[in-house]
């Protein structure tokens, strides 16, 4: 990956974009007013949206300028479109099939949301075919926040309460422990590796942190210590794991299940309940996970925060500093990162410890999110966040893709699931849902080249 | 995935024989049957073997389903072979429980053709769609999991009638184990075809298979079609094994399953894997867990358990990376004769704990048919200080053992010294035809080997061994 060439606009069209976020911050801050939220939350409102238009105004405009419209002999109209569209088309046709045959099969199933539902869907399929081939580099991202934007507003429109700040923040609080649990399994992945120990990390972390609790050991220090064992285990995994690169899966997998063993022995050595840990949680470790958290004032959690800053430090570090840099150089090429001197054990153990720690950090905000230890509390994360980066577009062959795709990933099998939720599925019907979803999301920007092309 | 195991594969030239990554399973497998044995002795009863074959088969089937597409390359582990093993079972109770399937021919020929369409669909989607493998397993794994709790919410339902006797395990000739040699002896036929060939040079190198004009399409079609037989067959041991149907018990064969590979020598970047090492992995794990089970931890066996599984796949994946180095100083390792050669040691301890401890009336009470209802009810558990020097328990031999160890002695002793004999004699031979002192230097230490001997066991005394003679 290369550094994007910065988009440049004429004066006009920055001119009418910094307008149009004006006039739509005043809208937002309008009915901030008149609803009655708190001053502090609206100005954080206000400056986000702005930010955020401003951004994607120059940035998505800035794609388009460099773009000569290409016109080049061929055949038909018609069968130049059927070409280039194919896939787009199929799906459009499958799409209005399903809601044919749901509409004739379901009663009530015909009704203006649905409808406008469809709509959407449809437009998310056109959108990704045809704007999304605009995009050079970046499209998986592209694609990850149309999906994203469009699952969002049929669960607003579906589904009671779906955008109320309740679930958005709940929403969030559930995202930012799947993101932050994915930080690892990105940063391995980008070298093309794979880390499933997280689960087992995470779990052995939330129980033997409440153990150290009950022990008696101050809980500030036992969180310090909890995330130095995860770093521990996370460079243990690496130095083993690096002769076996290919098998990177198996061997964390061993490790993991050595490590949620071992925990649990150690924990309940001297105890009736197997496995179990019981004992009093920290407030302040309470209060950075709850739901009902307050950060600084403001009514929300603050893991959600925690979360926002590690995004923001992890995007910017991986493309503007020389580590980040040599992270996606060793991804890409491993002899010609040799070559300039990148030593590839201390990047592969770097990213594995750093995956321990984030793992860690997980387990400790959960127990601080439900108040008791279970080790089975990261079993979901074994494969989600496997999931999520590949959602969200980052290869697992390695050198492309970033943690910001994982962000969209995270968010979007999050508002998925919720809304899953939402419409009252099962967890297992949930589960079904998920699996078939992932192979489409990856099919519209992750295939691999025919062999042919390969040669 | 990482380029460094195949090209570790092609680096030296050696026999055909030679085939080191076995060495690890071996090894293991005599380790553990030893400690299992000598723990337990029940095991090698008819009961014993019986049960273990009903608990083992479908995990050594569902590893076979596994190999069968590893070997395809392209990183295909395939993690939804537990959950297709489930789907097959809970529908199979469904459908049997809705008077839909009755005759044995009928479920057979269901399971084996519901596992072969879903691998069918997997491989047509790798294969026109072009996305990653380990993601379409990843898709199958979570949309088939949901699926069986969906076919089958909580564990339930009866097997067909016919199929209800087969789990209980009270002998070793039992139709599983008919199921499970079919299985193999067809793998090992399917070895001979040049399809198998060329299913490994697609795993191995798929560019040049595709260059050197394998079509690789129909190849990995057809590797799929036949793990999704084995998974078929796995499925329905594992229901003659509940004899029921459970929603999430299948899924667990995921990670068991590709351990056991792992286990079994196979290589996970493709190109690598055998019916023999596969076998041996899956037993190696049942073993493992049979041993711990003897152990009786109680309230955290199944942490033990896990310790030893994690603690155990990692080292043996860990033992992989000297194999090079075996590989370059041992040029002709043969697996079968390094397998016959520890039989023997292997079959000297099945008979020593299953003879001895019933002379000395330490016989342990027999096992029941399941290997959970042994640890739970009929072994009492030991003391912490015995789990270190159990197995090496040191016998109390009465005076006629002891005049019988006496006489035996010369006996050990000479073959003892044939086999040193026969090393150097080997040696000189060998290296015969080369200008070096090496022959010479093997000559000498023979003699001084066996005059040590004729010195040490005859003192002072005239008639010499003939061997000696021999070696003169």
């Amino acid at each position: 990956m290369m550094l994007p060439p910065t988009p440049s606009l004429s004066l006009s069209a920055n001119i009418i974009g910094l307008v149009v976020g004006i006039i739509l911050t005043v809208i937002g801050v309008v009915f901030g007013f008149a609803q009655g939220t708190s001053v502090q939350f609206i100005i954080l409102s206000a400056i986000a949206t702005l930010a955020a238009f401003v951004w994607g105004w120059r940035y998505v405009l800035g794609q388009f300028v460099s773009q000569a419209p290409q016109t080049d002999e061929g055949p038909s109209e018609i069968r130049r479109v059927w070409l280039q569209f194919r896939p787009a088309l199929i799906g459009l046709v499958a799409i209005l099939l399903v809601f044919l045959v749901l509409s004739l099969a379901i009663e009530n199933f015909f009704n203006i949301w649905n409808v406008i539902s469809l709509l959407i869907l449809l437009s998310i399929v056109v959108l990704t075919r045809t704007l999304g081939r605009q995009f050079q580099e970046n499209r998986s991202a592209f694609i990850g926040v149309m999906v994203l934007s469009g699952l969002f507003s049929i669960g607003a429109m579906n589904i009671e309460g779906f955008a109320s700040t309740m679930n958005i923040k709940s929403m969030l609080l559930f995202a930012a422990f799947l993101g932050i649990a994915s930080v690892g399994q990105t940063l391995v992945a980008l070298l093309g590796g794979l880390d499933l120990s997280i689960p087992f990390i995470i779990g052995a972390a939330n129980v033997g942190l409440l153990y150290l609790i009950s022990l008696g050991v101050p809980p500030w220090l036992a969180v310090i210590l909890v995330l130095t064992i995860g770093v521990a285990l996370g460079v243990i995994n690496g130095l083993l794991s690096y002769r076996l690169q290919g098998q990177a899966l198996i061997v964390t997998l061993g490790t993991g299940f050595a490590i949620s063993g071992g925990v649990q022995i150690l924990t309940s050595i001297g105890t009736a309940y197997g496995g179990n840990v019981f004992g009093t949680v920290p407030g302040w470790l309470s209060n950075l996970a709850a739901m009902n958290g307050v950060t600084f004032g403001m009514p929300f959690p603050p893991v959600i925060a925690i979360w926002g800053l590690i995004i923001l430090i992890l995007t910017i570090g991986m493309r503007y500093t020389v580590y980040g840099r040599y992270l996606y150089a060793l991804g890409v090429n491993r002899t010609s990162a040799k070559r300039v001197m990148i030593s590839e054990l201390k990047y592969w153990v770097t990213m594995y410890a750093i995956s321990g720690f984030f793992a860690a950090l997980t387990g400790s905000l959960l127990l601080g999110w439900s108040g008791g230890g279970f080790i089975g509390v990261g079993d979901q994360y074994l494969f989600l966040t496997l999931a999520a980066v590949v959602v969200g577009g980052t290869s697992l062959l390695g050198g492309q893709g970033g943690y910001g795709f994982t962000v969209i990933g995270v968010l979007v099998l999050q508002v998925l699931s919720s809304f899953l939720i939402g419409i009252g599925l099962e967890f297992e019907w949930q589960q079904f849902i998920f699996g078939l979803l992932i192979l489409p999301m990856v099919a519209l920007y992750a295939r691999s080249p025919h062999i042919r092309t390969q040669i | 995935m990482s380029e460094a195991t195949t090209v570790s594969d092609a680096a030296p030239s050696q026999g055909g024989r030679s085939y080191p990554f076995l060495l690890v399973p071996i090894s293991l497998f005599f380790l553990l049957l030893g400690l299992a044995v000598l723990r337990s002795p029940s095991l090698i009863t008819s009961a014993g073997i019986g049960s273990a074959v009903i608990v083992a088969t479908p995990l050594i089937l569902a590893t076979y389903a596994l190999m069968a597409v590893v070997i395809a390359g392209r990183g295909t582990v395939d993690l939804s072979v537990g959950p297709l093993i489930g789907f097959v079972n809970v529908t199979l109770i469904q459908l049997h429980g809705a008077g839909v399937l009755e005759s044995p021919l009928a479920v057979f020929a269901y399971a084996i053709a519901v596992g072969a369409a879903y691998q069918l669909l997997f491989a047509l989607i790798v294969i026109y769609v072009r996305v990653q493998p380990i993601i379409v397993s990843l898709s199958g794994y979570l949309a088939l999991s949901g699926l069986n709790l969906v076919i089958l919410p909580r564990p339930g339902g009866v097997a067909p009638q016919w199929m209800a006797d087969w789990g209980l395990g009270t002998s070793i000739f039992s139709p599983v184990l008919l199921i499970l040699v079919l299985a193999s002896l067809g793998w090992m036929l399917f070895t001979q075809t040049a399809f198998f060939t060329h299913l490994r040079l697609m795993g191995s190198d798929e560019r040049a298979a595709y260059t050197s004009g394998v079509p690789i399409f129909v190849v990995r079609i057809g590797a799929h079609l036949i793990s999704g037989c084995f998974a078929g067959l796995a499925a329905i041991a594992f229901t003659a094994l509940i004899s029921s149907g459970d929603p999430s018990q299948g899924t667990t064969y995921t990670l068991i399953a590709v351990t056991a590979l792992v286990l079994g020598g196979a290589s996970l970047a493709g190109g690598r894997g055998g019916v023999f090492g596969s076998f041996l992995g899956a037993i190696n794990l049942y073993l493992i867990t049979f041993v711990l089970a003897t152990f009786n931890f109680g309230a955290v066996q199944s942490f033990v358990t896990n310790l030893a599984y994690g603690t155990i796949l990692v080292v043996s994946l860990l033992l992989t990376l000297i194999i090079p180095f075996i590989q370059r100083h041992l040029r002709n390792f043969s697996p079968l004769l390094y397998f016959v050669a520890l039989s023997v040691v292997a079959l000297s301890v099945i008979l020593h704990a299953t003879f001895d401890y019933q002379s000395q009336g330490q016989v342990q009470p027999e096992t029941g048919a399941d290997q959970t209802v042994a640890s739970s009810q009929m072994l009492t558990p030991i003391d912490r200080e015995q789990i270190y020097v159990a197995p090496l328990e040191v016998a109390a031999p009465n005076q006629q053992e002891s005049a019988m160890r006496a006489a035996a002695a010369p006996v050990i002793l000479f073959i003892l010294l044939m086999v040193v004999m026969a090393v150097f004699l080997r040696v000189a031979f060998s290296q015969s035809d080369r200008r070096s002192l090496a022959p010479v230097v093997a000559v000498v230490i023979l003699a001084l080997v066996v005059l040590g001997a004729y010195m040490m066991r005859h003192p002072g005394s005239q008639n010499a061994p003939p061997v000696s003679v021999e070696a003169e």
